[in-house]
């Protein structure tokens, strides 16, 4: 952090000095510690008698251009152009000058007093003013010295062409290109990659590259160790899907993934890794803006493993609502949350996810001596830059400290990004018309004792605030039977039996002959202890599928408690016979015989 | 202010390049031609590129009615080869014609700063100059969809010989003055 303040110091002063013009800058440069090349930059100017000195290329310009844009701005980087000879520049100079001014770049919209962040590299207002300052010279490129250099900007470069973290131990690939369409303002689309691991591994790092940054601006990236995002990306005959990433597709413990231009998540030490499973598959969503042409879009995505199992896990917290409900015209409407940890922690990142409506952006903490340290505030919220935020120092919160979020939505006309015009009701939901307000927030707690007591106390909150996304889900789209069968799921974890019960007997209505959905409801109606209506539903789905090994399982059970022995023991025989390998079934058959043995009456 | 010295000497030819090289009057249209739109482009601008569908969409709508679209590249290191292949990419062929203005000829006529930039040439004058929509606020910020057409209204008004409603609107896109450099 002191290292680029410094940098800045000096380009500031050096730059100072070519304004003034003056003769006694070449006695002072050298004892800043600056590279002598300034000094004898500022002499060919003098020498060659320019006049009144303004803002050139190769001294001023190139420097800055360097450290601050070419990450992106490289041949093969992320960002559509580079920036890194003069006539790469020049043919930008103007728009350069714009866009800084108006803080379009560099793409960080955090306020700059909050962190410091990893590549938190703001322009100065004094920066701006010189970039401004030589658009409006015409561009001029400075001395002959630098342009025998071969017009490279002269700083070392920071950036390397190939994967910022070094050769991956995994590649995945698209197996083939997706072609985007060449219209539309933002595109959305979801592919599902299996992760060919053959044992479990430890994952360090992931590095995601776009494959055309033209089009590609971003990247949401979960992993999913169910079929359910695999099963919609096969329904979609074309590479990846239209939709939804499924609940099943998370962070992996507690781990951020995912890319904006521009960032490259660190890899992590062996201790704070991630373990990822066999048969896992990557879920990728790709958000694009399309060309004006059809594009080919081929990303590809690197993997990093370490030798040793994890010490730490961090937790991924999440404050937010998902019961958004903006009014037509609200220009704001404002939502806020908080959670108190129970344990010390250190925040490692924080990343706040919303939509188009968004525009001022609040996170802090509040210690329990009433002290406040900012998460993150930006002022002018912009869906497109969703960095995630990482201390550079994680950031040291005790127990009882409150984490709380308010943001602050524009549904006007006066919005340029409002997606509905004239502006309609916005409510929560993934779909990029909608909206949404979270704050993820991850903290590493101190130990296994506080990463499962902060587990275990936050998980309730998350889960009651998932709930009412899906009741709003659900009231848009009554009939998706997935919807009830995952809000019933919340419930029962919720403790809620009851109303897992009503959600699962409308999947039961809306597909009576789906064993799955009287077993579902079943096994909701058996927590609820309903057991004379859950042996009905669990012999309806043996009905409907005999061989449903699980539903005599639960149903021996069910006779079980009801001392019904010899009826559970048929249940049971049965769960093994069908399923003869397994040791569960067994021990099952072999508890109820010892049961019934054992029955007080006999 | 341009335009206004057309009123005065109509007879002032503007010389653009064709693509084979030759000088042409960008003004010159086709004859029964009622309107050229010339659209200001650039091979590299992504906001031009990202007009496509758009430009190919408002010139079917017109081409029944006299309305002839040229794209006008300023850029002088675009060359024909360059200019042949870029339409072909975004496949400008049947929607519009193309010249090099090098010299900025043209530029200067209209008083075009961004590509790209619209203007409409109908009975001697320039009745229209700007944006072919308000998709793009700022560079950085953008509309999903444009609220107001503005191309397109100007062109069904000259298309009716009514009024244009906006004679010049904002264009936001990338910097003439620096593709000239």
């Amino acid at each position: 952090m002191k290292a680029w303040l410094v940098a800045i110091a000096v380009l500031v002063v050096v730059h100072d000095f070519s304004h003034a013009n003056v003769a006694p800058a070449f006695g002072v440069a050298p004892a800043f510690g600056v590279a002598q090349a300034f000094g004898v930059a500022q002499a060919f100017g003098v020498a060659q008698g320019l006049g009144p000195a303004v803002p050139v290329f190769t001294k001023d310009v190139a420097p800055l251009l360097v450290d601050r844009c070419a990450t992106c701005h490289h041949p093969g980087g992320s960002a559509p152009f580079s920036l890194l000879t003069y006539a790469d520049a020049k043919r930008h100079a103007s728009q350069i000058a714009v866009v800084t001014t108006n803080r379009f770049m560099p793409p960080w919209k955090a306020d700059p007093a909050d962190g410091p962040f990893v590549g938190q590299h703001p322009l100065s207002a004094g920066e701006i003013g010189m970039l401004r300052q030589w658009a409006d010279a015409g561009a001029p490129e400075g001395d002959a010295l630098r342009q025998a250099q071969g017009r490279r900007a002269p700083a070392s470069p920071v950036w390397t062409d190939g994967w910022q973290l070094g050769k991956p131990d995994l590649v995945i690939t698209l197996p083939q290109a997706y072609t985007l369409p060449a219209e539309g303002t933002d595109a959305f689309r979801i592919f599902v990659l299996p992760i060919p691991v053959a044992t479990a591994r430890f994952v360090r790092g992931l590095e995601f590259r776009p494959g055309n940054p033209k089009v590609v601006h971003h990247a949401n990236i979960r992993i999913d160790t169910t079929p359910a995002s695999r099963r919609l990306d096969e329904a979609d005959p074309a590479p990846g899907y239209d939709g939804l990433i499924p609940r099943s597709a998370t962070y992996p413990d507690g781990h951020f993934l995912g890319w904006t231009p521009g960032q490259v998540a660190p890899l992590l030490p062996n201790d704070l890794s991630w373990r990822l499973e066999k048969h896992t598959d990557l879920v990728v969503e790709l958000h694009m803006q399309p060309s004006g042409k059809p594009e080919q879009v081929s990303p590809s995505i690197g993997l990093y493993f370490g030798d040793t199992a994890p010490t730490r896990t961090p937790v991924m917290l999440r404050l937010g609502r998902q019961n958004i409900d903006i009014p037509a015209g609200d220009a704001n409407y404002t939502i806020t949350d908080s959670y108190t940890v129970p344990v010390d922690v250190e925040v490692e990142a924080v990343q706040p996810h919303a939509h188009y409506r968004a525009h001022d952006v609040r996170g802090e903490a509040t210690l329990p001596d009433g002290s406040k340290k900012a998460l993150i505030d930006i002022a002018d919220w912009d869906f497109r830059w969703q960095h995630v935020y990482r201390f550079v120092t994680p950031m040291r919160l005790p127990k009882g400290t409150t984490l709380s979020m308010r943001y602050t939505y524009d549904n006007s006309a006066a919005n340029a990004r409002n997606p509905q015009q004239p502006p309609a009701r916005a409510r929560w939901g993934q779909l990029s018309a909608e909206e949404m307000g979270d704050l993820w927030i991850q903290v590493v707690p101190r130990d296994g004792r506080d990463l499962d007591l902060l587990s275990r106390d936050f998980r309730p909150k998350v889960a009651a605030e998932d709930v009412r996304g899906y009741e709003s889900e659900i009231e848009k789209h009554p009939g998706d039977t997935g919807l009830h069968n995952d809000v019933a799921l919340l419930y029962l974890e919720l403790g809620r039996a009851d109303h897992a019960v009503a959600h699962f007997q409308t999947s039961v209505a809306l597909k009576p002959q789906s064993a799955v959905a009287h077993y579902n409801l079943g096994t909701a109606l058996t927590v609820g202890r309903r057991l004379d209506e859950a042996a009905g539903e669990y012999r309806e789905a043996l009905r409907i599928d005999p061989a449903y090994a699980n539903a005599h399982n639960n149903l021996g059970n069910v006779l079980l408690a009801q001392q019904r022995f010899d009826d559970a023991i048929r249940e049971f025989r049965e769960v093994v016979r069908l399923q003869p390998e397994s040791a569960a079934a067994k021990k099952n058959l072999a508890a109820a015989i010892a049961a019934a043995e054992k029955k007080p009456h006999d | 202010m341009y335009h206004r010295s057309v009123i005065f000497l109509p007879l002032l030819a503007i010389l653009v390049q064709a693509l084979s090289g030759a000088p042409v009057d960008a003004l010159q249209a086709p004859a029964g031609a009622k309107a050229i739109v010339f659209l200001f482009t650039s091979t590299e601008c992504p906001i031009s590129n990202r007009y496509a569908p758009e430009v190919h969409r408002i010139a079917k709508s017109f081409a029944s009615k006299g309305v002839v679209f040229r794209l006008v590249y300023p850029s002088p290191s675009e060359d024909a080869a360059a200019i042949r292949e870029h339409m072909a990419a975004f496949s400008y062929a049947g929607s519009a014609d193309a010249v090099r203005d090098p010299k900025s000829a043209l530029v200067k006529f209209v008083g075009a700063t961004v590509t790209p930039e619209a203007a409409i040439f109908a009975n001697g004058r320039i009745v229209y100059r700007g944006r072919i929509d308000d998709r793009f606020v700022d560079l950085g910020r953008e509309r999903p969809a444009p609220t107001e057409r503005d191309l397109f209204d100007a062109l069904t008004a000259v298309v009716a010989g009514t009024p244009v409603p906006h004679a010049t609107t904002q264009a936001v896109g990338c910097f003439i003055s620096d593709l000239v450099r």
